[in-house]
């Protein structure tokens, strides 16, 4: 099947697993690099450029799938949306995070960072944003991820995937349809 | 349903045989339950369906409410019936607790040492306009004084008295200057002449003659009226050497082009 699920496999002992879903391939391999060092708990990123993923058996349960959005490139935000169609819907209850890039740039139009606002409030997902040029935001973005997997992925007792979502999940401006004054 | 994996696998080394063989056996049942119910959930797996967001939302509703059923049902249970093994996982939870409370508590100084440094900031500005504040009230009661003492009907008044001390400061000087002239330069008297012939001459020659202090006068005024053109002409009326000595004693020059106008000069 196409779809991903979340529950199809069982889970690997004080393992996690993580799929970072980024079109332009920058950010994934550094935070990849980073995330991989966590001890005690054994982290596997798995990187991919957009879903759906190729069949494969040997491939463990994904307990977090990040979508690394770069905001200067409307390619990499439509990549995420189209591929948000290949997730079972139960990734949605707290599996699914969204990370964004560049959000400061000066050529980023205001109406995609409005429109990604919109899609992961809609989904309930939480929406980090990262600086990818220095290795200190790089590892600054990977602890978030690090915090957010723990949960999903079960370490964390009484806390499910679930209820941390419902913490962190991206809410909308109230002002969000006013236009901004640039 | 979320099953909470035991990461205590750290632990396992520093316990006694039993301790640990107890735990396996703790893990192996947990493996068991984790089996039973992954193969519930491959079977109950519906075929996938279109999802708008709506569903998802329903999805939502119905995952957290199952969530909350199990959290009310749940029972705290011990982790395991040995000691040992409570007591190694306790040390190894109060040790992180610990550290992660140091995090808090260096972070908590942070914040407050900031705000610190902020609040005499801020109070710093606080005294600084204060003082601002008091010097402006200052000047404006200062200014309604005055304004209250001067009206004008006393400024006329002022205005008077100067001038009334002014005429009798000028009219002391002019008594002055008229006792002076009068004890050193006295008025040109027709001398009692010896005979007719120069009494005749000398007659035509000092007709009209003007006394210095006349003369003075007749400068002062021209100054004083027509300050545009201060010149006098010397006619006859003036006596030579009193309009020399003037000339050499600085009181007066000559007009530039014309030798017989003179006017009066600032002198010391």
């Amino acid at each position: 099947m196409s779809l991903l699920k979340p529950f199809s496999k069982l889970p690997g002992l004080n393992t996690a697993n993580i799929l970072l879903v980024e079109n332009q391939e920058q950010l994934q391999h550094m935070l990849a690099d980073v995330l991989v060092k966590e001890t005690p708990l054994t982290v596997t990123v798995r990187l991919a450029k957009s879903l759906p993923l190729p069949v494969d058996e040997s491939r463990p349960r994904i307990d977090l799938v990040v979508f690394i959005i770069n905001l200067t490139s409307e390619l990499s935000f439509q990549s995420a949306e189209d591929s948000l169609k290949y997730l079972d819907p139960g990734y949605f209850l707290g599996k699914v995070c969204f990370m964004v890039t560049n959000a400061r740039h000066a050529s980023v139009p205001t109406e995609r960072l409005d429109a990604l606002r919109r899609l992961a409030a809609s989904l309930h997902c939480p929406l980090l944003f990262a600086e990818d040029q220095t290795p200190e935001g790089v590892i600054g973005a990977a602890e978030r991820l690090l915090t957010i997997l723990k949960v999903s992925a079960g370490v964390v007792p009484m806390t499910t995937a679930l209820y941390l979502s419902n913490l962190t999940r991206c809410t909308l401006p109230p002002d969000i349809d006013q236009p901004s004054f640039d | 349903m979320e099953v909470e994996v035991e990461a205590d696998g750290g632990a396992a080394a520093r316990l006694s045989e039993a301790a640990q063989a107890e735990l396996l056996e703790l893990c192996e049942e947990q493996f068991t339950h984790l089996e039973k119910l992954q193969n519930e959930i491959i079977l109950c797996e519906s075929e996938f369906s279109e999802t708008p967001q709506d569903q998802q939302s329903v999805n939502r509703l119905i995952a957290t409410e199952a969530e909350l059923k199990q959290w009310l049902s749940v029972e705290p249970s011990l982790l395991a019936n040995n000691s040992e093994i409570l007591l190694q996982a306790g040390k190894e939870e109060l040790l992180k607790l610990c550290s992660e409370l140091e995090m808090v508590v260096s972070c908590c100084e942070a914040k407050r040492d900031k705000l610190k440094e902020t609040k005499e900031l801020e109070q710093k500005w606080l005294e600084e306009k204060k003082q601002v504040l008091k010097a402006a009230e200052n000047h404006i009661e200062r200014i309604k004084m005055e304004k209250e003492k001067l009206s004008e009907h006393n400024i006329l008044l002022d205005t008077k008295e100067k001038i009334q001390k002014m005429k009798a400061y000028q009219e002391q000087l002019m008594e002055c200057l008229g006792d002076v002239l009068e004890a050193h330069v006295p008025f040109l008297q027709n001398e009692s002449s010896s005979s007719k012939k120069k009494k005749n001459v000398e007659d035509e020659i000092s007709e009209d003659l003007i006394s210095l202090s006349e003369i003075l006068e007749v400068l002062m005024n021209r100054v004083l009226n027509t300050p545009h053109d201060p010149y006098v002409t010397i006619d006859h009326t003036f006596w030579p050497p009193y309009v020399e000595m003037l000339l050499r004693h600085g009181i007066a020059v000559r007009h530039q082009e014309n030798n017989f106008k003179i006017r009066l000069e600032m002198f010391f």
